[in-house]
């Protein structure tokens, strides 16, 4: 029944093509129990559901990872009763310890690719995620973020312009600054520029000169009274000097006031004598002690007197004068 | 020719290939069409179809797959993507490139000759002999062709398709075992429940049709051997247009 120009095959032909069905077969079911065991089929796992108020892009499949590694899966994802976008997630068991009760979820979408899932976790030694939880989502979007971007750039710009603009403001103080730096390099420079008029700077410049030579004159003035007093000084304190002068005078006072309380004292004994001698004649002896008494008076004058001198003038201060 | 005769001619044709088809399938899901003889015979079609150029075949796809992974891989890498390199290289060359690659590989090589046997037999009478000694050459001599046809296109996608997975691995990774994990992260991501039926469906359907069309071509010609070279020419034709048209419906229902 075959067909004259088919070749013949070998006598083990029914083996060959069996050995390729059957290796077929085996990589067949081995790539898809491979696939399988990739989407998770033979692992434990646990749902999650996050809620976000916008899951465009998410796709089923899409991950979730934590620290750039995946966690989780996207399983399905639907609108809620709320409004809100609910994406149900399984949840490795294995990757489960890494989600806390205080994890942070986010969905950020770049400017290509799908948006990621991620999860945050601060604190490992919080409890646990339980099973089946639901979370909120945060949401980061470039695309979104572009052109309100472009809005606060453009209001940049243009306020730029405005300011650039022939008659703008920065042309205005460009002007100005011009106008400053041209009077800088003129005769007053920065005076004039500070004074807005030439003749205005002059005057400033003629008060300073005349400030100036009144200065010179007081120095003047005041180095004749500098010598002035240096005169004054030597002619009071210095040798032969009032000063010495008064110190000679108080010392004679001194000396003749020793002087006279010596004869005071000798007419004190010379008293007590008479009084000694003449111890009858009661008159004379009455006379003779209101003498006493006068010279005791004329004595204590003296003496407060030397006190006095010597109170009010600080370089005596040899006090031999006694009271007798 | 006119255009007219064109038309009606070329519906008439595909008009064969889908009354050939359902005949063959009713065929094939009959118990009487599997005795030793039909099993012998799709095992001899698996040799010649499929065993035979499986060193070349392999070799040229594994040539064909290293050259796509590189160009996509580098170039991905260079565009800062290379976390999408992976998934392109599954879901272009993996999905479409090695499957129709392959389906045209059979429809050229064994496509063209079972197109030429069966207008031979149509024109040698041998077809007629057979029904006259009531044997139904539809089972005897179709649907194993069929089967056969269609096993060996998908054991050759199957394999080409394990070479390029591994090849890519290698690739992307070099011989680090520390890939795996990213590798079949990706690997999950690519080949969902839908794909993988998709995938198994479109290989069947190349089979298929790499077997039922040029079988139906040959049965369009005549007791004339001359006609048996325009039998091929259209049963061929037919052949290229319909693997593009599975490929497009395939692309289709997957991303449209």
């Amino acid at each position: 029944m075959e067909p004259a120009p088919t070749p013949k095959p070998p006598q083990n032909f029914q083996f060959r093509a069996g050995l390729l069905l059957g290796l077929t077969l085996v990589v067949a079911i081995g790539f898809v129990a491979y696939v399988l065991y990739a989407r998770g089929f033979f692992e434990a796992k646990q749902p999650l559901t996050l809620v976000t108020d916008n899951a465009e892009g998410v796709s089923i499949g899409d991950d979730l990872s934590f620290a750039g590694f995946p966690v989780g899966r996207v399983r399905r994802i639907a609108l809620g009763d709320d409004g809100r976008a609910r994406i149900e997630l399984d949840i490795a068991l294995d990757g489960a310890r890494w989600l806390r009760t205080t994890s942070i979820f986010t969905l950020e979408r770049g400017l290509f690719g799908s948006p990621r899932l991620r999860v945050y976790s601060a604190n490992l030694k919080d409890p646990p995620l339980p099973a089946g939880s639901v979370r909120q989502v945060l949401r980061g979007d470039t695309s979104e973020e572009i052109p309100k971007m472009v809005a606060t750039l453009r209001s940049a710009l243009e306020n730029i312009e405005q300011l650039t603009a022939s008659g703008g403001s920065l042309q205005a103080s460009l002007a100005n600054l011009r106008t400053l730096t041209d009077k800088l390099a003129e005769r007053q420079g920065m005076l004039g520029a500070v004074l807005g008029s030439e003749d205005d700077a002059r005057k400033v410049v003629e008060a300073i000169d005349r400030a100036n030579a009144l200065l010179a004159s007081l120095g003047g003035v005041s180095r004749k009274l500098d010598g002035m007093l240096g005169k004054a000084d030597n002619r009071v304190f210095g040798e032969g000097g009032v000063m010495d002068g008064a110190q000679q005078a108080v010392g004679q006072a001194n000396a003749a006031l020793g002087e006279v309380r010596d004869n005071l004292k000798r007419v004190e004994k010379i008293l007590a004598d008479a009084e000694a001698v003449s111890g009858n004649a009661k008159a004379a002896t009455a006379d003779l002690g209101a003498l006493r008494a006068e010279v005791d008076a004329s004595l204590r004058k003296v003496s407060g007197l030397i006190d006095e001198i010597n109170r009010k003038w600080p370089f005596q201060r040899d006090s031999e004068i006694r009271l007798p | 020719m006119s255009t007219a005769t064109a038309v009606v001619g070329w519906f008439r044709a595909w008009g064969h290939v889908g009354r050939f088809a359902l005949a063959a399938f009713a065929a094939a899901f009959a118990r009487a069409t599997y005795t030793p003889t039909t099993r012998a015979a799709a095992l001899q079609q698996v040799y010649f179809t499929a065993w035979q150029p499986l060193a070349g075949f392999t070799l040229f796809s594994a040539v064909m797959s290293l050259v796509v992974i590189q160009v996509t891989i580098t170039a991905a890498r260079d565009f800062g993507l290379a976390g999408y390199a992976l998934e392109l290289v599954f879901r272009v060359l993996v999905l479409e490139l090695i499957p129709f690659v392959t389906a045209l590989m059979v429809a050229l090589r064994s496509g063209s000759a079972i197109n030429t046997e069966v207008a031979l037999m149509h024109a040698s009478g041998e077809l007629e002999a057979m029904r006259e000694a009531r044997v139904d050459p539809m089972q005897r001599e179709f649907v194993p062709r069929l089967v056969a046809a269609a096993l060996s296109v998908v054991s050759l996608t199957v394999l080409s398709c394990a070479i390029a997975l591994v090849l890519a691995y290698l690739v992307m990774y070099g011989f680090s075992p520390w890939g795996f994990q990213e590798y079949t992260r990706t690997i999950a991501n690519v080949y969902s429940l839908p794909i993988l039926t998709g995938f198994f469906l479109k290989g069947t359907a190349f089979g298929v049709a790499v077997a039922a069309i040029p079988i139906s071509a040959g049965l369009e010609a005549t007791h004339n051997l001359k006609s048996a070279p325009i039998a091929v020419m259209g049963g061929m034709v037919r052949l290229m247009l319909a693997l593009a048209l599975i490929e497009i419906v395939s692309v289709a229902a997957k991303y449209a």
